[in-house]
Protein backbone atom coordinates (compact mmCIF):
# COMPACT_ATOMS: atom_id res chain seq x y z
CA UNK A 1 0.00 0.00 0.00
CA UNK A 2 2.79 2.42 0.86
CA UNK A 3 4.38 1.64 -2.18
CA UNK A 4 1.27 2.81 -4.46
CA UNK A 5 0.69 5.77 -2.38
CA UNK A 6 4.40 6.49 -2.95
CA UNK A 7 4.28 5.78 -6.75
CA UNK A 8 0.46 7.94 -6.73
CA UNK A 9 -1.47 5.31 -7.71
CA UNK A 10 -4.77 5.81 -6.83
CA UNK A 11 -5.63 2.25 -5.61
CA UNK A 12 -3.47 2.98 -2.62
CA UNK A 13 -5.30 6.11 -1.40
CA UNK A 14 -8.06 3.99 -1.58
CA UNK A 15 -6.56 1.19 0.53
CA UNK A 16 -5.59 3.76 3.03
CA UNK A 17 -8.80 5.94 3.37
CA UNK A 18 -10.63 1.88 3.46
CA UNK A 19 -8.29 1.05 6.11
CA UNK A 20 -8.18 4.22 8.64
CA UNK A 21 -10.94 6.34 8.11
CA UNK A 22 -13.07 5.22 10.68
CA UNK A 23 -10.33 4.93 13.23
CA UNK A 24 -8.75 8.55 12.43
CA UNK A 25 -12.82 9.68 12.68
CA UNK A 26 -13.06 7.84 15.83
CA UNK A 27 -9.63 9.44 17.16
CA UNK A 28 -10.57 13.30 16.20
CA UNK A 29 -14.02 12.86 16.89
CA UNK A 30 -13.05 11.70 20.64
CA UNK A 31 -10.07 14.63 21.22
CA UNK A 32 -11.68 17.75 19.25
CA UNK A 33 -15.54 17.09 18.75
CA UNK A 34 -17.90 16.39 16.19
CA UNK A 35 -17.34 19.99 14.96
CA UNK A 36 -16.00 19.90 11.56
CA UNK A 37 -15.21 16.27 11.43
CA UNK A 38 -15.20 15.48 8.31
CA UNK A 39 -12.72 17.91 7.30
CA UNK A 40 -10.42 17.22 9.62
CA UNK A 41 -10.41 13.82 8.74
CA UNK A 42 -9.80 14.75 5.16
CA UNK A 43 -7.16 17.25 6.13
CA UNK A 44 -5.34 14.19 8.29
CA UNK A 45 -5.68 11.81 4.84
CA UNK A 46 -3.77 14.73 2.75
CA UNK A 47 -0.85 15.44 5.46
CA UNK A 48 -0.59 11.32 5.93
CA UNK A 49 -0.76 10.44 1.81
CA UNK A 50 1.79 14.15 1.55
CA UNK A 51 4.67 12.93 4.02
CA UNK A 52 4.25 9.27 2.66
CA UNK A 53 5.30 10.88 -0.77
CA UNK A 54 8.18 12.55 0.81
CA UNK A 55 9.50 9.81 1.70
CA UNK A 56 8.94 10.88 5.74
CA UNK A 57 7.95 6.98 6.61
CA UNK A 58 10.93 4.79 6.05
CA UNK A 59 9.86 1.55 7.27
CA UNK A 60 6.15 1.08 5.51
CA UNK A 61 5.37 -1.74 8.19
CA UNK A 62 5.20 1.22 10.64
CA UNK A 63 2.13 2.78 8.93
CA UNK A 64 0.12 2.30 11.96
CA UNK A 65 2.73 4.06 14.15
CA UNK A 66 2.96 6.96 12.14
CA UNK A 67 -0.62 7.36 11.11
CA UNK A 68 -1.44 7.51 15.13
CA UNK A 69 1.78 10.31 15.14
CA UNK A 70 -0.08 12.50 12.38
CA UNK A 71 -3.03 12.44 13.80
CA UNK A 72 -1.84 13.19 17.12
CA UNK A 73 -0.07 16.12 15.89
CA UNK A 74 -3.21 17.33 13.79
CA UNK A 75 -4.77 17.41 17.06
CA UNK A 76 -1.83 19.23 18.96
CA UNK A 77 -2.07 21.57 16.49
CA UNK A 78 -5.89 22.41 16.37
CA UNK A 79 -5.17 22.81 20.06
CA UNK A 80 -2.73 24.89 19.58
CA UNK A 81 -4.59 27.07 17.60
CA UNK A 82 -7.58 27.60 19.74
CA UNK A 83 -5.66 28.68 22.41
CA UNK A 84 -3.91 31.13 20.35
CA UNK A 85 -7.15 32.15 18.90
CA UNK A 86 -9.18 32.21 22.34
CA UNK A 87 -5.85 34.88 23.53
CA UNK A 88 -6.12 37.09 20.57
CA UNK A 89 -10.43 36.88 20.81
CA UNK A 90 -10.32 38.91 17.81
CA UNK A 91 -8.37 37.03 15.49
CA UNK A 92 -11.21 36.04 12.18
CA UNK A 93 -8.78 33.49 10.48
CA UNK A 94 -9.43 31.36 14.01
CA UNK A 95 -13.26 31.74 13.98
CA UNK A 96 -13.84 28.63 13.12
CA UNK A 97 -12.05 27.35 16.34
CA UNK A 98 -14.03 30.11 18.39
CA UNK A 99 -17.50 28.98 17.46
CA UNK A 100 -19.07 27.77 20.51
CA UNK A 101 -18.64 23.66 20.73
CA UNK A 102 -22.12 22.92 22.62
CA UNK A 103 -22.89 19.32 21.91
CA UNK A 104 -25.46 18.50 18.97
CA UNK A 105 -29.33 17.64 20.51
CA UNK A 106 -28.95 13.57 19.74
CA UNK A 107 -25.82 13.69 21.75
CA UNK A 108 -26.67 15.88 24.16
CA UNK A 109 -30.16 13.61 24.98
CA UNK A 110 -27.40 10.58 25.06
CA UNK A 111 -25.48 12.34 27.79
CA UNK A 112 -28.28 13.59 29.82
CA UNK A 113 -29.89 9.99 30.00
CA UNK A 114 -26.30 8.65 31.10
CA UNK A 115 -25.88 10.70 33.38
CA UNK A 116 -29.69 10.14 34.70
CA UNK A 117 -28.68 6.62 34.60
CA UNK A 118 -25.70 7.21 37.01
CA UNK A 119 -27.32 8.83 39.22
CA UNK A 120 -29.39 5.99 39.95
CA UNK A 121 -27.13 3.69 40.31
CA UNK A 122 -25.39 6.17 42.67
CA UNK A 123 -28.76 6.75 44.87
CA UNK A 124 -29.49 3.40 45.19
CA UNK A 125 -25.86 1.89 46.36
CA UNK A 126 -24.98 1.91 50.47
CA UNK A 127 -23.23 5.15 51.04
CA UNK A 128 -19.97 3.32 51.98
CA UNK A 129 -19.78 1.98 47.79
CA UNK A 130 -21.11 5.53 46.87
CA UNK A 131 -18.30 7.46 48.15
CA UNK A 132 -16.06 5.01 46.73
CA UNK A 133 -16.95 6.30 43.71
CA UNK A 134 -16.88 9.60 44.24
CA UNK A 135 -13.36 9.42 45.42
CA UNK A 136 -12.44 7.58 42.37
CA UNK A 137 -14.28 8.81 39.66
CA UNK A 138 -14.70 12.78 40.39
CA UNK A 139 -12.02 13.12 43.27
CA UNK A 140 -9.62 10.78 40.97
CA UNK A 141 -7.93 9.62 43.98
CA UNK A 142 -6.00 6.36 43.33
CA UNK A 143 -7.20 3.00 44.63
CA UNK A 144 -4.10 2.75 47.28
CA UNK A 145 -5.48 5.91 48.85
CA UNK A 146 -9.20 4.87 48.78
CA UNK A 147 -8.22 1.58 50.16
CA UNK A 148 -6.01 3.01 52.65
CA UNK A 149 -8.44 5.60 53.59
CA UNK A 150 -11.47 3.48 54.04
CA UNK A 151 -10.87 0.63 55.20
CA UNK A 152 -10.85 -1.54 51.78
CA UNK A 153 -9.14 -4.51 50.16
CA UNK A 154 -8.35 -4.30 46.88
CA UNK A 155 -10.99 -6.85 46.00
CA UNK A 156 -13.40 -5.02 47.91
CA UNK A 157 -12.81 -1.87 45.79
CA UNK A 158 -12.76 -3.89 42.65
CA UNK A 159 -16.11 -5.23 42.86
CA UNK A 160 -17.72 -2.04 44.04
CA UNK A 161 -16.59 -0.49 40.81
CA UNK A 162 -17.25 -3.43 38.82
CA UNK A 163 -20.79 -3.65 40.39
CA UNK A 164 -21.64 -0.19 40.44
CA UNK A 165 -20.83 -0.76 35.84
CA UNK A 166 -22.78 -3.85 35.81
CA UNK A 167 -25.53 -1.77 37.15
CA UNK A 168 -25.50 0.90 34.99
CA UNK A 169 -24.50 -1.50 31.87
CA UNK A 170 -28.04 -3.72 32.81
CA UNK A 171 -30.21 -0.15 33.10
CA UNK A 172 -28.71 1.07 30.05
CA UNK A 173 -29.75 -2.08 28.41
CA UNK A 174 -33.30 -2.36 30.06
CA UNK A 175 -33.60 1.32 28.57
CA UNK A 176 -32.59 0.57 24.96
CA UNK A 177 -34.77 -2.84 25.26
CA UNK A 178 -38.05 -0.34 26.39
CA UNK A 179 -36.97 1.98 23.46
CA UNK A 180 -37.05 -0.42 20.78
CA UNK A 181 -40.14 -2.26 22.18
CA UNK A 182 -41.76 1.12 22.12
CA UNK A 183 -40.61 1.97 18.63
CA UNK A 184 -41.37 -1.22 17.11
CA UNK A 185 -45.43 -0.74 18.64
CA UNK A 186 -45.21 2.34 16.96
CA UNK A 187 -44.00 0.96 13.98
CA UNK A 188 -46.90 -1.26 14.48
CA UNK A 189 -49.71 0.93 15.09
CA UNK A 190 -48.43 2.75 12.33
CA UNK A 191 -49.20 -0.34 10.12
CA UNK A 192 -52.69 -1.37 11.58
CA UNK A 193 -53.85 2.16 11.16
CA UNK A 194 -54.49 2.07 7.60
CA UNK A 195 -56.04 -1.14 7.62
CA UNK A 196 -58.42 0.24 10.51
CA UNK A 197 -59.78 3.01 8.61
CA UNK A 198 -60.29 0.61 6.18
CA UNK A 199 -62.23 -1.61 8.32
CA UNK B 1 -9.57 -5.37 0.82
CA UNK B 2 -9.80 -3.48 4.00
CA UNK B 3 -9.62 -6.43 6.39
CA UNK B 4 -6.97 -7.83 4.36
CA UNK B 5 -4.77 -5.09 4.99
CA UNK B 6 -5.69 -4.43 8.28
CA UNK B 7 -4.74 -7.97 9.23
CA UNK B 8 -1.35 -7.75 7.55
CA UNK B 9 -0.66 -4.43 9.75
CA UNK B 10 -1.71 -5.83 12.55
CA UNK B 11 0.42 -8.90 12.29
CA UNK B 12 3.62 -6.63 11.22
CA UNK B 13 2.59 -4.41 14.57
CA UNK B 14 3.77 -5.49 17.79
CA UNK B 15 0.72 -3.68 18.92
CA UNK B 16 -2.28 -6.37 18.18
CA UNK B 17 -3.35 -6.77 22.02
CA UNK B 18 -7.12 -6.08 23.01
CA UNK B 19 -8.33 -3.78 25.59
CA UNK B 20 -9.58 -5.00 28.41
CA UNK B 21 -11.86 -3.40 30.54
CA UNK B 22 -9.68 -1.83 33.08
CA UNK B 23 -7.33 -0.67 30.61
CA UNK B 24 -10.28 1.29 28.79
CA UNK B 25 -11.22 2.47 31.62
CA UNK B 26 -7.62 3.94 32.56
CA UNK B 27 -7.85 5.32 29.10
CA UNK B 28 -10.93 7.15 29.53
CA UNK B 29 -9.51 8.54 32.93
CA UNK B 30 -6.05 9.86 31.41
CA UNK B 31 -4.09 7.44 33.81
CA UNK B 32 -1.94 5.79 31.44
CA UNK B 33 1.97 6.01 30.65
CA UNK B 34 2.80 7.81 27.72
CA UNK B 35 3.56 4.76 26.20
CA UNK B 36 0.83 2.74 26.80
CA UNK B 37 -1.38 5.59 25.17
CA UNK B 38 0.12 5.33 22.35
CA UNK B 39 0.39 1.47 22.09
CA UNK B 40 -4.08 1.63 22.35
CA UNK B 41 -4.12 4.66 20.19
CA UNK B 42 -2.40 3.13 17.50
CA UNK B 43 -4.44 -0.48 17.88
CA UNK B 44 -7.78 1.17 17.97
CA UNK B 45 -7.26 3.04 14.67
CA UNK B 46 -7.92 -0.46 13.33
CA UNK B 47 -9.86 -2.07 15.87
CA UNK B 48 -13.49 -1.46 15.99
CA UNK B 49 -14.02 -3.58 18.87
CA UNK B 50 -11.71 -2.08 21.15
CA UNK B 51 -13.14 1.68 19.70
CA UNK B 52 -16.17 0.54 21.11
CA UNK B 53 -14.53 -0.55 24.55
CA UNK B 54 -13.26 3.01 24.69
CA UNK B 55 -16.25 4.56 23.48
CA UNK B 56 -17.97 3.09 26.09
CA UNK B 57 -16.03 3.26 29.12
CA UNK B 58 -15.75 7.38 27.87
CA UNK B 59 -19.33 7.77 28.48
CA UNK B 60 -19.70 5.37 31.45
CA UNK B 61 -16.84 7.27 33.29
CA UNK B 62 -18.36 10.70 32.05
CA UNK B 63 -21.73 10.06 33.19
CA UNK B 64 -19.90 8.80 36.07
CA UNK B 65 -18.44 11.93 36.42
CA UNK B 66 -21.09 13.95 36.48
CA UNK B 67 -23.74 12.68 38.51
CA UNK B 68 -21.03 12.11 41.61
CA UNK B 69 -20.81 15.89 41.22
CA UNK B 70 -24.07 16.61 41.81
CA UNK B 71 -24.58 14.05 44.13
CA UNK B 72 -21.66 16.00 46.21
CA UNK B 73 -23.05 19.32 45.79
CA UNK B 74 -26.47 18.08 46.97
CA UNK B 75 -24.81 16.88 49.82
CA UNK B 76 -23.27 19.81 50.61
CA UNK B 77 -25.36 22.31 50.30
CA UNK B 78 -27.46 22.69 53.46
CA UNK B 79 -30.94 21.34 53.84
CA UNK B 80 -33.28 24.20 54.95
CA UNK B 81 -35.50 24.02 57.94
CA UNK B 82 -38.68 23.78 57.45
CA UNK B 83 -40.49 26.83 59.48
CA UNK B 84 -42.28 25.81 62.77
CA UNK B 85 -40.51 23.04 63.22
Amino acid sequence: MVARIRADDPSGMEELYGVFTTGIRFYLCRQLGPQDLDDKVHDAFITIAQSIRRGDLREPERLMGYVRTVIRRQVAGYIGAAVESRRNMVDPDHGAILRDRKPDPERKAIEDQNNALAMRVLNTLPRRDREVLVRFYLQEQTPDRICRDMGLTATQFRLTKSRAKARFTELGQARFARHKGFAASATAKRKEAPEARAS
Amino acid sequence: MACGAQLEMAMANPVERHLDEEAAEKYSLGQLSARKVVEIETHFLVCESCRQKVAASDAYVAAMRNAAAKLRKKEQTPRRRVAGK
